[in-house]
């Protein structure tokens, strides 16, 4: 065997600094261009959603707000483009590029990343398809809790993008193992584990959501079979859905711990706390979905509180991240000239965009963090559950940490996979700055408008339940919902600038780190040791909830319905 | 591994916080008493009739206390003739209601705003929470869990007299 095989000559291909190998410049250009329509599709939707909801809008357009017509398509479409399809098209092409810049080789199989890809590819042409074409059946949310039950063809195409980020997962194990048996007792460089740590999070949680998919729904769908288990599902979808924000969150991290302090002229603090950051969102994201379910009649009081005791634990990591990534940029800041005690703080990089971009997510993300632990709380989450406070928090998290640091990383990928410079610096600039002004009057309106009595997910404009004082926040909302059009108008100049018009050659170099400066304890890279103990932990943290959903009485009664109201057969 | 001193201070700083913050929960539930739903019951959505939710109503138990039973459908609040549709459920100030609720169809939700009731409603089971209405006013239940195109309009009103 070893005598026929080729050596492969694509792992002694040389990385150079800006040229981008073409294979590579194909592969995560595409990833990154899909991306880009799903974000294209479903990003107009949230400022018109906010204006549709908002009574001042509604009086004064004598209720025709462009752009779409049915309320709950627009949500659908808005959740579904962005939180599924924007974001993991996104991480598979972003992970795709660290793996292959840090380690120094090619992905390994790179036939089935085209595979992998085009399956995504179809996936979203599914989504795109049916969410256009059949508006009443498929407005079934991203979350899709039966028994409404959308076409069929709404869950191939998540089952596609679904297996396609799972393909992804599985090259990039297979790149690590063949990088780790050529390194033996070296330390793989911390992007590479951040990423590992994603996709192995990833890969368990999402066999949740594939369950539910594959032996509740889609055969519901197809008529296969007559009735559902909701409570069911909903224990089956966030046993996946809050790894689902982690799964978001940890590209953010990598560009934060990896690519940040070198942006902003530093060094990261500290590489070994780094990777326990990691290892304890591997270890307790999973455990933690029941906060999500705390107003569930289905689910025990107990494993509502194990929860969210779990779900303070997994902060842990956060404030860990804000301590060592604090420091970095005090390290980059005095490097910088800042002086003083506070001084280091307004020292950054705030003129360039790939800076300030992922300092703006930050900031945002000081809210979201906030916000997030009064959720968990349990008993509060009694007054917000539901409200519109919830979107307003999630918009400081995905929506601010998350997205402005996926725009920051654009900033600078784009014109290397184009190259040619970014069209605009000051556009950028405007964008980031116009996000963060527009996402912190939007995340504080809709918290008090929730705060208010006023629901999520609801066409406000005719409900007879509004209260003044929720009208009026939401009229706050929508001035939100204006600023951040003006700073998705500004994105896509640049987007457009930068792919067509720019004329400039690309300057700088990757943000990537190839080498480990700072040795870390061999046992974070034990991946056996950490998987078994996840397992053991959702074992105890979701066995019980299993068993408790699980309806041996009279479960699986509910028949599907549609969302006209009628069942679906 | 080396762990700044600083460092250590702050992580001392954050776990002492989430502690006092889980503490804080658990004191309000087993001081205060606030709980969180919890598995009441189940019914099969498909015959009601054979259940507790076979004619939806607000009783008088006895005292200023208070029982109510209510169907969610798609899309509206059935509490009975009585309190008529969208539902009125009139209780003097002071009165102590345990609400049960079950869904016919699909996921609702319920909540009665400024209150601490807030309830995912979902075939097959039953969601039950109580609440002590102390002031006078006008309180709206609303459906918060997106149920199909009438959503916005699903609720129901609680006059506290």
């Amino acid at each position: 065997m070893q005598a026929t095989q080729v050596q492969p000559v694509l792992t002694r291909v040389s990385f150079p600094a800006l040229d981008m190998l073409r294979s590579e410049r194909n592969l995560v250009g595409v990833h990154i261009a899909s991306a880009l329509i799903a974000l294209t599709v479903g990003i107009f939707m949230g400022p018109f959603q906010s204006f549709h909801r908002a009574p001042a809008f509604v009086n004064t357009f004598l209720g025709q707000i462009p752009v779409f017509s049915y309320y709950y398509q627009a949500v659908t479409v808005h959740g579904v483009m962005l939180a599924l399809f924007f974001t993991t098209l996104f991480i598979v092409g972003f992970s795709y590029y660290v793996v292959q810049r840090s380690l120094q080789r090619q992905i390994k199989g790179i036939q089935l990343a085209w595979v992998a890809y085009a399956l995504m590819l179809i996936g979203l042409a599914m989504l795109v398809f049916t969410l256009a074409n059949d508006v009443q059946r498929s407005a079934v949310l991203y979350t899709f809790y039966p028994p409404m039950i959308a076409p069929a063809i709404f869950y191939i195409g998540l089952v596609l993008l679904v297996v396609g980020s799972w393909i992804a997962a599985f090259l990039v194990f297979w790149t690590y193992n063949a990088w780790r048996k050529e390194h033996p007792g070296e330390r793989v460089p911390l992007a590479v584990f951040a990423i590992i740590v994603n996709y192995l999070m990833w890969f368990i949680s999402s066999l949740g959501v594939a369950i539910e998919v594959l032996f509740m729904l889609l055969p519901a769908s197809l008529g296969w079979i007559q009735t559902t288990d909701p409570q069911m599902a909903r224990v089956l979808f966030w046993f996946f859905g809050h790894p689902l924000v982690y799964f978001w969150l940890i590209p953010a991290y990598v560009s934060w711990y990896t690519m940040l302090p070198k942006q902003a002229g530093g060094r990261l603090f500290s590489d070994p706390l780094a990777r326990m950051a990691f290892i304890m969102l591997l270890l307790f994201s999973i455990p933690v979905g029941v906060h999500h379910l705390y107003a569930d009649p289905g689910v025990s009081q107990v494993a509502k509180f194990v929860h969210a005791f779990l779900t303070f634990t997994v902060t842990v990591p956060s404030f860990m991240t804000a301590f060592n990534i604090g420091a970095s940029l005090e390290i980059a800041s005095r490097n910088n000239g800042g002086r003083g005690f506070w001084g280091f703080i307004f020292k950054q990089r705030w003129n360039d965009p790939v800076v300030a971009s992922q300092l703006v997510g930050m900031l945002l993300f000081l809210a979201g963090g906030v916000t997030g632990l009064m959720q968990a709380s349990a008993q509060i989450n009694i007054t917000v559950h539901n409200t519109s406070w919830v979107p307003g928090h999630f918009h400081t998290t995905l929506g601010g940490a998350v997205t402005m640091t996926f725009f920051g990383i654009l900033y600078w990928l784009l014109p290397l996979l184009r190259g040619r410079a970014l069209f605009s610096k000051k556009v950028a600039l405007g964008q980031a700055f116009t996000w963060l002004v527009g996402m912190v009057i939007f995340g504080f309106t809709m918290g008090e408008a929730g705060l208010n009595g006023a629901p999520r997910r609801a066409d406000l404009a005719n409900s007879p339940y509004m209260t003044p004082e929720a009208g009026l926040w939401l009229n706050g909302a929508a001035i939100g919902g204006i600023i951040l059009f003006v700073s998705v108008v500004l994105l896509f100049i640049n987007l457009i600038g930068t792919l067509f018009f720019s004329t400039k050659p690309v300057e700088g170099e990757a943000p990537i780190q190839t080498k480990v400066e700072v040795a870390s304890p061999a046992i974070f890279e034990r991946w056996r040791l950490w998987i078994a103990i996840v397992v053991v932990l959702c074992v105890i943290a979701w066995g019980p909830v299993f068993v408790e959903a699980l309806d041996f009485t009279n479960g699986f009664t509910a028949i599907p319905y549609t969302t006209s109201g009628a069942p679906l057969r | 591994m080396h762990i700044d001193r600083y460092e250590r201070y702050w992580l001392m700083a954050v776990v002492a916080t989430l502690g006092a913050f889980f503490a804080a929960l658990v004191a309000t539930l087993v001081v205060f008493g606030v709980s969180l739903p919890s598995p009441a019951g189940r019914v099969n959505p498909q015959n009601l009739a054979a259940s507790e939710f076979a004619e939806p109503s607000v009783r008088n138990i006895g005292g200023n206390r208070y029982e109510a039973h209510i169907v969610a459908k798609m899309w509206q609040f059935d509490a009975g003739p009585e309190a008529g549709s969208p539902p009125t459920i009139r209780v003097p100030a002071g009165s102590e209601v345990t609400f049960y609720v079950t869904s016919k169809d699909i996921l609702h939700g319920f909540q009665i705003q400024f209150h601490t009731v807030n309830m995912e409603v979902v075939p097959g089971q039953v969601s039950q929470a109580t609440v002590k209405f102390g002031r006078p006013g006008v309180y709206e239940i609303v459906c918060n869990q997106y149920c199909g195109a009438g959503h916005a309009v699903m609720y129901g009103q609680v006059i506290v007299q």
